[in-house]
């Protein structure tokens, strides 16, 4: 039990947080990852590797359900806690910690399965349990639930990947050579994953699922196979993804056949679902004076901010933490000449860098014609081209926006756009990126996928507002 | 010479193979910081070792249909092959087992890893997992031609598949000199069967952590050490092969292969942050487009040279 209380401690020193972003939370998202950069708690991407999961934003009733797949996922010890204003992150993550470090309030979370969501996962003992529980008590009983949650999971999943029933699918895949549609010996995990189709067979007779898993149906894929298919969906929770956003694909291998776009979760009604990034034109909209220097350092933001977001997709995590922290000192107001030499350099690095223009050139190509037609209105338009030219765009963008930080002049808003192109409270840019997305998806590969959602960076909470407007009009 | 067999060297290599390692993650875990702007010292870079504990207290996952023998075995392989690895890499005047095919045994250890990563990817049971699993496999048909011909290089050079060879035949003239292609790809096959950096692609951001996307406590610790005991054991397995191993003025041999360690692994951290992923589907071309012919030609000038002596 010693070792026990000494492991609580370690892990209350340095949490491993999982940001889930409900719909409006990108000021909460915002803070958090200030806080956690500059306390160096690790943000994770999936719940296996969390400790404490920190909901950011507003109560969102049609998250809640995903939010428990999450929860019901992190293994224990763990704390959920919720920030709902950017105000409220570091109480949030000081009392997560403490709820992660007392033994007290572990044990009781492990002892209540309630609070896991109905799952069993929580008997306090399996905490030290590291071996051969693989068949602990009460597992194999829950067959029928599980395969319920498996279901769920890959209806709606957190996108963390762990959606088994999709994996079943997968490993099919794999062995997708025809005729062992029923070989659930082998996805039982008892059977040789190297035998291809040779032992179709033997399972055959057989109708039970392994896990309960249903089996994967089969198309035909670009090669002219029959391959079986998986359903993944990316989102609601994905980590560096836009919040609220959900993508559901149809997988072959790890290429993209069909995907297909969700009807963003909106925020609950109320007056913080406005989008945080377009907060200056909206204000402008309602009959305020904002000064084009603030609108034009949101926007600057806003770039680095889908900078970051685009960099740790390419799996470049250290300039994504100098975009993030850029973005960080714009919105909290560092005067020019703090930032610019950093931004220079920052721009340079990244915009001149051949190898990342190398790993993103020709993936989703949008021409400027084709972008006019589509309705987008922003930086994706005016690049008119691949991944590299749009974040090379995003970079000119930012340098030529830096000298007017100060700017003091009103904000027109038809003549500065917002982040994502020209504002329209009646058709978000948001809204044609989104619409975008399928037809780019459809052939590419998932790391691909993820570049392209990234360069274009559609903020769902735009949507958001183009309803808001829709209610007023009745 | 190098003396082979001492009882103590069982000890010391593995032992050597983990400071080394943790010297690698603190090296990191600094650059971290500075690179977020939080303050550099010895409380950040000790930080990461707080994973250590932790991760004896998580609870193991329990997915539905998970292949947990393979999964478990697969997480195993990664750093068991590693510690393997440097059974036959000489430090100073010692080796744990002077083979005479030593540079073989390096090889077949690190190809271990292509089936510990396939396996640990497909164990959960999870798309994305075993994406990451089949993606260490994409990558390794690009990086491992490149570093099999650069470990030839040497090998031909020395005339020899003895480490210790290889380290003694450099009298004079390192072969990270005359075969600066070779070191190159040797570098970067090292960092792409650590998985790290560059060739983080099995494990990328984009994957949800791919093959690490499911594994906690335990496993987890394995496989994330894993990763840096393979830099590490890369780093010490440089210095025999292409920086002279011990040899060097004034310093006793164990000093210089611990400086020259230090200092490939310290490139190599340095390094790990300086590109971002390089996705499999186009190193593969360059692989085997540029990458296989320039170390083929690489290889060729060692035998070239050694015929005409």
């Amino acid at each position: 039990m010693d070792l026990t209380g000494l492991g609580l401690r370690v892990t209350a020193a340095r949490p491993h947080v999982l940001l889930a972003t409900v719909p409006g939370g990108a000021a909460v998202r915002l803070a958090a990852e200030r806080l956690l950069s500059s306390r160096d708690w690790p943000q994770v991407p999936t719940p296996a590797q969390a400790d404490l999961l920190l909901v950011a934003g507003p109560d969102s009733p049609e998250s809640q359900a995903a939010l428990e797949r999450l929860w019901r996922d992190l293994p224990a010890p763990r704390a959920r806690v919720h920030a709902r204003t950017a105000d409220e992150v570091e109480a949030a993550l000081d009392a997560g910690r403490a709820l992660l470090g007392s033994p007290a309030v572990q044990h009781e979370s492990a002892a209540l399965p309630a609070e896991a969501g109905g799952h069993q996962e929580g008997e306090h003992g399996s905490r030290e349990r590291h071996e051969g529980d693989g068949q602990a008590p009460g597992h194999g009983g829950e067959g029928g639930g599980q395969g319920e949650r498996r279901a769920d999971d890959a209806h709606g999943g957190p996108g963390g990947g762990h959606t088994p029933h999709d994996a079943g699918q997968d490993r099919e895949a794999e062995h997708g050579d025809g005729g062992q549609a029923h070989d659930d010996q082998d996805a039982d995990g008892h059977g040789n994953p190297g035998g291809h189709g040779g032992h179709g067979g033997h399972g055959g007779g057989r109708t039970e699922m392994p896990g309960g898993l249903p089996m994967a149906e089969q198309g035909a894929d670009r090669d002219g196979l029959a391959l079986d298919q998986l359903h993944v969906s990316l989102g609601p929770f994905l980590a560096d993804w836009p919040a609220g956003l959900t993508i559901r694909l149809v997988l072959q291998g790890d290429v993209v056949q069909r995907a297909g776009v969700d009807e963003p979760a909106t925020p609950a009604a109320g007056g913080a679902a406005e989008p945080y990034w377009a907060q200056p034109w909206l204000r402008v909209a309602s009959g305020e004076r904002v000064p084009v220097g603030e609108a034009v350092r949101r926007r600057a933001a806003a770039h680095l901010d889908s900078l970051g977001r685009l960099l740790a997709v390419a799996g470049w995590p250290a300039e994504a933490v100098r975009a993030r922290r850029l973005r960080d000192d714009l919105l909290s107001g560092a005067p020019r000449a703090a930032v610019a030499p950093r931004l220079e350099r920052f721009t340079r690095r990244v915009g001149r860098s051949r190898t990342l223009a190398w790993l993103t050139s020709g993936i989703g190509v949008v021409t400027a014609q084709k972008a006019r037609e589509a309705g987008v209105s922003g930086p994706a338009a005016r690049a008119g081209g691949d991944v590299t030219a749009r974040y090379r765009q995003w970079l000119t963008d930012i340098r030529r926006d830096l000298p007017r930080l100060e700017d003091a002049a009103p904000l027109d808003v038809a003549m500065e756009e917002s982040p994502r192109g020209l504002w329209s409270a009646e058709d978000p840019p948001s809204a044609a990126l989104i619409a975008l997305l399928p037809r780019l998806l459809e052939g590419a590969e998932l790391a691909a996928a993820r570049l392209v959602v990234a360069s274009l960076d559609p903020e769902p909470d735009e949507l958001a507002a183009r309803s808001a407007v829709e209610v007023a009009r009745g | 010479m190098v003396e082979a067999g001492a009882w103590w060297t069982l000890l010391a290599a593995p032992g050597l193979l983990v400071v080394l390692a943790a010297l690698a993650v603190a090296g990191n875990a600094v650059l971290d910081a500075r690179n977020a702007g939080r303050p550099v010292g010895v409380a950040g870079a000790v930080r990461p070792f707080l994973d250590v504990p932790r991760a004896l207290v998580v609870q193991p996952r329990r997915l539905p249909a998970a292949d947990r023998l393979l999964w478990r075995a697969g997480v195993v392989t990664v750093p068991v092959a590693a510690v393997l690895s440097t059974l036959v890499i000489p430090f100073g005047g010692h080796v744990v087992a002077d083979l005479s095919v030593g540079v073989v045994w390096f090889n077949a250890m690190e190809v271990l890893t292509w089936a510990g990563l396939w396996l640990a990817g497909w164990g959960p049971n999870a798309a994305f997992s075993l994406v990451g699993g089949y993606r260490f496999l994409a990558q390794g048909l690009a990086y491992e031609l490149p570093l099999m011909f650069a470990l030839i290089s040497a090998a031909t050079g020395a005339e020899s598949l003895r480490v210790g060879d290889i380290a003694a035949a450099q009298d004079g003239l390192w072969y990270a000199v005359w075969m600066p292609v070779a070191f190159a790809a040797y570098l970067a096959g090292v960092l792409a069967f650590s998985f790290l950096g560059p060739f983080a692609y099995p494990a990328g951001r984009d994957l949800a952590g791919g093959v690490l996307g499911e594994v906690s406590g335990v496993d987890r610790l394995l496989l994330r050490a894993g990763r840096w005991l393979w830099l590490a054991s890369g780093a010490a397995m440089a210095v025999p092969l292409f920086l002279g191993g011990g040899a060097g003025p004034g310093l006793p041999a164990w000093a210089w292969s611990l400086v020259k360690t230090l200092l490939v692994l310290g490139l190599l951290v340095w390094g790990l942050r300086r590109l971002p992923v390089i996705r499999a589907d186009r190193y593969v071309e360059f692989a085997w487009v540029v990458l296989i012919p320039l170390t083929i030609v690489q290889a060729l000038v060692p035998a070239v040279v050694n015929l005409n002596r």
